[in-house]
């Protein structure tokens, strides 16, 4: 906490440079991420968060034309990503991609948020079961594959698949528009030829029963 | 698979021809016995062509309903004699060794409620571990999820459910990027990944629960039994709180044992697969049961959309046994909560079961696995059918009335029933018919009079018998219903017509009153008119319509009300309705319900149920973006899932274009699959993370700074 006494504004209400509000949202930017990996501590994020900010005070005056937001938020990439690398004892930061994902799943899996907040972030050299817990967390969403090729067995439907392919059958779509046509002639002939008086001497039956009934 | 034994099939000596043969003797008897007398009544009154139409449909109806009476008589005198042609009594198994006998688990979920999924999973999980066998069962959840909410939900839960339970390398959790074939295409996923691991794998559903007992109970029965392929359980109905949801699970846990008894007194080793609460051997499975695309086009033809029934006859084709094991305890599921929840599903299961008509006809296929396609069939097309008798009756009432014809003309044939009126002879055939439908449910009531502490369990046995005539009620309001949506199913299957359902409104206790009346109103159409038209027809036929009538145009009001969980618990508290899971409800249960309670109490899922939830948690979540990329990563070890990448487009500059465009404009910039394919490239999604948190809020779309907001108050 020695170094934060560094960081009291200056006469013209600046600190390296940046208004005390810019500070402010950069400060606010670090510890939502520290929230997010669920440090509930509140003394320790407080302490981590102004850890991140002193290492983008000192860079601040040297890059002028980027927010304090934007530089504290590299800063505490770079922090979190090396002190994975140590940890995990992986190649060093920026080499490796993916270093950030395992070392967040690692601390997942030894269960930092409940067990470790302390050591977070802290210099080794760490408890040998910490250690131990983040090195060995490794992730399996199954066990070894033991591929192998499932093949369907054709099911022989007999004369039926015939019947199934009916409609692929050559012609038969001509062959149903013919048959509808002769539906329909027949049809009209039968209601030419008495068929009508037919269907509406049963319908005024109907609607003289009704009339009958009601 | 190294560790399978090597098997040879035994033909069975069950004598189950003749157990065929007397059952379904009875049934066709019967049947032939009634069928005489109506078509004795429809003689006397005059043959005509739709009095043959009418027969050929009693025939129909009255078989089906035969049948299920007989399940009812057969199983009852089961169940009071015993029997030993049973998977639990063939031979002892509770000594059989299971050292080394390895089984998987599996849930196959596809956009379900995560958090009642795995809290289901930990109670088999737990009760595994209590019976202390938990190292020989290894425990999958296989997602098909496509919602990315769902699918990020999914991974949370089950990151946080393994490191809660220490279950790393015991529960395991795959999402299929491409979801063909639907739930087979998923088992099968799991069976080439890592069939060959297991000897035996357990099919769950995602509302399933299963004691740790039964599931070493159904070990040792595959292992006493080498020439079977597949154990059936008979899962019971549990956690209903609706009322509806109650009825459901008091009917199924009263009438179920008798009438499943009667079922596997038939079918014995030729039993069925229900699709899930199921334990199986994998090496045939694997061998035998990949299912073939049918011949054709839809409805009938392409994927088999019920594989369960068709496995289990594949099995059977290869002579492995398919066995029921009706007195295994320790098996659960959920049933829907409403009536429309309830249809939803049917009409699913309907388009499935419509299919299996073409499976009829497969050769090599055995007759009883013909048997339990047709019944299953005949589930569905009986709808349509007594739909047509009814109104093939109400046409013949219709013509006799316009046309002035008298309504007898000569006497039975009979000699009991020559003084007989036309309507005394309906009557006694309706009696008869009303005996069939309902003696089942006497048989269960006597089944349960002679057990003493199962009587108790249901709160005694009158409070049983309440509840039977309460359930009578129900289903006879519930039948036309089930009838007028079995026959809009069937029928808008065969014409190849999808029908779509918007997804269900629900009030705080059940169906909203405004999306009952936009579900049913067809329904109460249908009853008014035709109550109207039986009631100008003739005021005594519509009296004999009523109960018909009556479902139909109270249906607004019974869908809302059965769907009420105050209903529900005010008939508990009536003592009505009561299951055995209810009065004396097992560990798995307690343990499912009391944290799905504290989960309910607890969570505030208000930021969670924002659109696009899943994307910012698994964008912004430090540990939740770690576990997905990880389990992506893991995935691209498979060739078959790297194949899957890269049909996808994962890995290519467009998908980093993708990122780009997310984070200057939020989600709603990109469709639907554009969204999934950011989610599915490991690459992207670290990048994402780092540049979420890296950038300066200027730089990101305003509802990643709302989300890092809300992110930051949790």
């Amino acid at each position: 906490m020695e170094s934060t006494l560094n960081i009291l504004a200056n006469a013209s209400g600046e600190i390296a440079g940046r208004s005390l509000e810019e500070w402010n949202s950069a400060y606010v930017k670090v510890e939502n991420y520290f929230h997010a990996l669920r440090i509930r501590n509140k003394p320790l994020l407080g302490q981590l968060v102004l850890r991140v900010l002193e290492r983008a005070q000192r860079r601040a005056p040297d890059e002028l034309n980027r927010s304090a937001t934007e530089i504290a938020a590299e800063e505490m990439d770079r922090l979190v990503t090396g002190w994975f690398a140590e940890v995990l004892q992986a190649s060093p930061a920026g080499t490796d991609q993916m270093l950030s994902t395992r070392g967040r799943l690692a601390l997942l899996l030894a269960d930092m948020p409940g067990k470790w907040q302390d050591q977070f972030l802290r210099p080794g050299p760490w408890p040998e079961e910490f250690v131990a817990a983040m090195r060995e967390s490794f992730f399996r969403a199954g066990p070894d594959f033991q591929l192998s090729k499932m093949a369907p067995r054709p099911l022989d439907l007999g004369p039926i698949t015939t019947l199934t392919n009916f409609g692929k059958l050559p012609y038969v779509r001509m062959a149903l528009a013919w048959a509808s046509y002769a539906l329909l002639l027949v049809a009209v002939f039968w209601l030419t030829h008495g068929g009508f008086e037919q269907v509406k001497a049963r319908l005024l039956d109907v609607f003289d029963w009704f009339r009958q009934n009601d | 698979m190294t560790d399978v034994p090597h098997i040879m099939v035994l033909p069975s000596r069950l004598r189950r021809g003749w157990r065929l043969f007397l059952f379904y003797s009875s049934a066709v008897l019967l049947t032939g016995m009634v069928s005489l007398l109506f078509a004795d009544l429809l003689w006397r009154t005059g043959w005509s062509s739709s009095r043959s139409v009418l027969l050929g449909l009693f025939i129909i109806l009255f078989l089906l309903t035969a049948i299920g009476c007989m399940h009812g008589v057969y199983g009852l005198f089961i169940r009071l004699l015993g029997t030993r042609r049973c998977i639990t009594g063939l031979k002892p198994f509770k000594e059989q060794n299971i050292d080394g006998v390895s089984t998987a688990i599996i849930f196959p979920v596809f956009n379900e409620d995560s958090v009642r999924v795995l809290e289901g999973l930990r109670a088999t999980y737990e009760s595994l571990q209590r019976a202390g066998q938990l190292d020989r069962f290894d425990f999958f959840i296989l997602s098909d999820s496509t919602n990315p909410d769902r699918w990020i939900e999914e991974e949370r839960r089950w990151s946080e459910l393994v490191c809660d339970l220490d279950a790393l390398g015991k529960i395991y959790y795959r999402r299929r990027l491409f979801n063909e074939a639907r739930k087979s295409g998923n088992v099968r996923d799991f069976l080439n990944t890592w069939g060959k691991r297991y000897r035996y794998f357990v099919c769950c559903d995602a509302d399933s629960v299963m004691r740790g007992e039964t599931l070493v109970d159904l070990v040792k029965l595959m292992e006493a039994h080498p020439t079977v392929g597949l154990i059936q359980t008979v899962p019971a109905l549990v956690n209903a709180e609706s009322l509806f949801g109650r009825i459901q699970q008091f009917a199924n846990r009263l009438y179920a044992p008798v009438f499943i008894a009667g079922l596997n007194y038939w079918a014995l080793d030729f039993g069925n697969y229900w699709g899930h609460n199921a334990i199986i051997r994998t090496d045939p499975f694997m061998q035998y049961c990949d299912l073939p695309q049918l011949p054709g086009r839809k409805p009938f033809g392409g994927q088999i959309l019920s594989h369960d029934f068709v496995e289990a006859a594949l099995m059977l084709r290869e002579h492995w046994q398919v066995w029921l094991a009706y007195d295994l305890e320790g098996s659960y599921e959920e049933a829907p909560q409403s009536l429309i929840d309830n249809a939803q599903r049917e009409r699913r299961w309907c388009q499935g079961n419509l299919q299996h008509t073409l499976v009829l006809f497969a050769k090599g296929l055995r007759g009883v696995s013909r048997m339990h396609l047709i019944l299953g069939i005949f589930g569905y097309v009986a709808s349509p059918l007594w739909l047509a008798f009814m109104l093939t009756f109400n046409w013949i009432y219709c013509y006799q009335k316009y046309t002035y014809l008298s309504d007898i003309s000569v006497p039975s044939f009979n000699p009991y029933l020559k003084n007989w009126s036309g309507t005394e002879h309906a009557f006694l055939i309706f009696v008869i018919c009303m005996v069939v439908i309902m003696l089942p449910k006497l048989l269960s009531l006597i089944d349960l009079a002679r057990d003493w502490p199962r009587r108790k369990e249901f709160g005694g046995l009158l409070n049983a018998c309440f509840g039977v005539v309460g359930e009578t009620i129900f289903s006879t309001l519930h039948a036309p219903l089930l009838m007028l949506w079995h026959t809009r199913f069937v029928l808008t299957n065969i014409a190849g017509i999808s029908v779509s359902w918007t997804t269900q409104r629900r009030a705080a206790d059940g169906t909203d009153w405004l999306y009952a009346v936009q579900r049913h109103w067809g329904h109460m159409l249908i009853g008014v008119v035709w109550g109207w038209f039986t009631w100008k027809l003739d005021p005594g036929l519509f009296w004999w319509f009523t109960p018909v009538v009556a479902g139909m145009v109270l249906s607004v009001p019974v869908s809302v009300l059965t769907s009420r969980r105050s209903l529900g618990a005010r008939a508990k508290t009536l003592g009505l309705f009561l299951t055995p899971e209810e009065t004396r409800p097992p560990l798995e249960l307690i343990s499912l319900r009391s944290r799905m309670k504290i989960h309910d109490l607890t969570t505030d899922d208000a930021p969670r149920i924002r659109i696009h939830a899943g994307l910012a948690v698994a964008v912004l979540d430090p540990y939740v973006n770690a576990v997905h990329v990880s389990l992506l990563r893991e995935k691209q070890l498979n060739p078959v899932y790297a194949e899957h990448f890269k049909r996808l487009g994962a890995g290519t500059p467009a998908v980093r274009d993708l990122g780009e465009k997310l984070l200057a404009g939020g989600p709603e910039k990109l469709s639907p699959s554009e969204r999934l394919v950011v989610l599915a490239d490991q690459a992207v999604m670290v990048w994402l993370h780092q540049q979420a948190w890296l950038r300066p809020e200027e730089k990101l779309a305003p509802w990643w700074k709302a989300m890092i907001r809300e992110f930051s108050r949790e």
